[in-house]
C-alpha cells in the first residue's frame, strides 16, 4: 500500500484505465493543460494528447450530452463537472438520454459514461457546495457513487470506467486536503458494496463521502462514552448493498443515518425505510443539514451542516427516546 | 541557538503534506535565502527557503514521508557543533523562512 493524495487516486485510475481501454475519452473545464479544477487530471494531456483529454467551454449541458452522444456511438466517455450544482444544467442529458437508452433501445443502446462531480460545503456558498446526490438515486438507470478516502475512490473508479451504463461518480472537496493508502496492484471494487468502517455492537451509523469521516470521528467520541456504534460507509448510494446494512442493524437494533444534503427525500430516508421493510423491529433517526441553503457565511454553513458532535447527539437522542418507548424520528 | 524549522500552518486547508526534497544535508550550512526543503499540498508545491544563516543539523522526515502542519522538519543551529536538544523539545526558537508557492 502506498499513500497519496485523493487527486492522485483519480488520475492513477483514470491514467490505468485509459491505457486499457483506447475508446475512452475525457472532456470538462480545465482538464487538460491545467491539469483539473483539482489537479486530479495533472498529466493527462501531456501523456494521452488532445483528442483523448478535451477541454470544454462552461457549458455542462453540452458536456454532458457530448459525452452521452459519443458513447452511445461507441466511445467511452468521462465527464468532469466542477461542482455538482452545475450537473443541474447536465441532468436532462443526463436523465433522459443517458440513463434511459438502454430501456428506450431494448439493450441495443448503452451510454457507458461516468459523470465526476465535486459535492460538499468548503466555504463556497449556496450555489457551488450542494449534496444533491439523493436526486440521482432516484432515476432509473444511474448508477450512483460517493467514495470517502483515495483508495476507494481509486477501486471505484476504475469499476465505473468499465460499467455499461451511466455512472455518477461524486466526490467532496474535504476528501482532497488528506492523504490515503491505495493498493500498490491494480485493484477493482466492485459497485454496490458498503464497507465496515467500525464494529459496534449499540447502533449503527450509516454515511457516505465525507460524513463517511464525521461519523468515524463521532464513533469514537461515542466509544468514549460507552456507547459502541458500528459505521458503514456506502460508498455506492445505489446500488445500495441492503445485505451488508441489514446485517448491520440486525445486531445492533438502531439506525442513525449520516448526510450532508437535505434529509427530506434523502439517502437516510431511503435507507431507513428499506431498512425497516427488512428489519420492522429497527429503531431509526436520520441527520442531514439543516431546512436552508449551505450558506456563504463560514459560521452559517457550520451551524447548518452536521459535524461529529452532532452525530453524537443524534445517537444520544435515538437511544434515549428508543430506551423510553418513545418514536424517534426516523 | 538551536532552531526549529516548522511546517507552517498557514497553507490554506492543508491537512497533510507530501516533503518531496531536502535541498541541502545535515551537517551543511545554509546562508540567507538558501533553499532548504521542497513539500506539496493537495494543491501546490512550496519552496522553503531560509532567510537567516543556519547549519542543517537534523531532518525529522525523509522524502516521501507525510508531515502536518506544525511539525517540526529540522533541528538547525548558529555553530555546527552545538548540542542538540531532547526531541520534542519545545523551547528552540522558529528559524525564519520564506515561501515560493507554485
Amino acid at each position: 500500500m502506498s499513500k497519496v493524495f485523493f487527486r492522485e487516486a483519480l488520475a492513477r485510475a483514470i491514467s490505468e484505465e485509459m491505457e486499457r481501454e483506447p475508446r475512452l475519452f475525457l472532456l470538462g473545464q480545465d482538464i487538460a493543460g491545467h491539469g483539473g479544477s483539482y489537479a486530479e487530471t495533472r498529466g493527462l494531456f501531456e501523456r494521452f494528447g488532445p483528442a483523448r483529454v478535451r477541454n470544454t467551454p462552461v457549458a455542462e449541458a453540452m458536456t454532458v450530452g457530448f459525452a452521452a452522444g459519443a458513447a452511445a456511438a461507441g466511445l467511452r466517455a468521462m465527464a468532469f463537472i466542477t461542482y455538482l450544482d452545475f450537473l443541474m444544467l447536465g441532468l436532462d442529458a443526463l436523465v433522459n438520454y443517458a440513463a434511459k437508452l438502454r430501456f428506450k433501445s431494448a439493450g441495443q443502446l448503452t451510454a457507458p459514461i461516468v459523470v465526476k462531480a465535486t459535492a460538499g460545503a468548503k466555504g463556497q456558498g449556496p450555489t457551488h457546495a450542494q449534496s444533491i446526490e439523493s436526486w440521482l438515486m432516484n432515476v432509473p438507470g444511474l448508477t450512483v457513487l460517493a467514495p470517502s478516502n483515495p483508495g476507494d475512490a481509486y477501486g471505484l473508479l476504475k469499476t465505473a470506467l468499465r460499467a455499461p451504463g451511466p455512472v455518477v461518480f461524486i466526490d467532496h472537496k474535504k476528501l482532497f486536503p488528506q492523504g490515503g493508502v491505495v493498493p500498490e496492484r491494480e485493484e477493482l471494487i466492485p459497485i454496490g458494496s458498503a464497507a465496515v468502517r467500525r464494529a459496534g455492537r449499540h447502533l449503527t451509523l450509516v454515511a457516505h463521502s465525507y460524513m463517511s469521516v464525521l461519523a468515524l470521528e463521532a464513533a469514537k467520541l461515542l466509544a468514549a462514552q460507552g456507547i459502541e456504534a458500528e459505521v458503514i460507509d456506502l460508498r455506492s448510494l445505489w446500488p445500495i448493498d441492503w445485505e451488508a446494512l441489514t446485517g448491520s442493524v440486525r445486531h445492533t437494533g438502531h439506525l442513525l443515518t449520516v448526510e450532508e444534503g437535505q434529509v427530506v427525500c434523502g439517502v437516510g430516508a431511503e435507507i431507513a425505510f428499506g431498512l425497516r421493510e427488512r428489519v420492522p423491529e429497527l429503531r431509526v433517526a436520520r441527520l442531514g443539514a439543516r431546512r436552508a441553503p449551505v450558506a456563504a457565511s463560514p459560521v452559517l454553513e457550520a451551524y447548518t451542516i452536521p459535524d461529529a458532535q452532532a452525530i453524537v447527539g443524534a445517537a444520544h437522542e435515538l437511544l434515549r427516546r428508543a430506551a423510553n418507548g418513545q418514536s424517534t424520528n426516523g | 541557538m538551536i532552531k526549529k524549522l516548522l511546517i507552517p500552518i498557514e497553507l490554506g486547508e492543508a491537512i497533510e503534506v507530501r516533503l518531496l526534497l531536502w535541498c541541502k544535508s545535515e551537517g551543511q550550512r545554509l546562508s540567507a535565502g538558501d533553499a532548504l526543503l521542497e513539500f506539496e499540498t493537495d494543491k501546490a508545491l512550496v519552496l522553503v527557503s531560509a532567510s537567516q544563516p543556519a547549519v542543517l543539523r537534523h531532518c525529522f522526515f525523509r522524502e516521501g514521508e507525510w508531515m502536518k502542519p506544525g511539525d517540526t522538519a529540522a533541528w538547525l543551529s548558529d555553530e555546527p557543533d552545538e548540542p542538540l536538544p531532547a526531541e520534542g523539545d519545545a523551547t528552540a526558537e522558529e528559524l525564519l523562512v520564506g515561501f515560493e508557492v507554485t
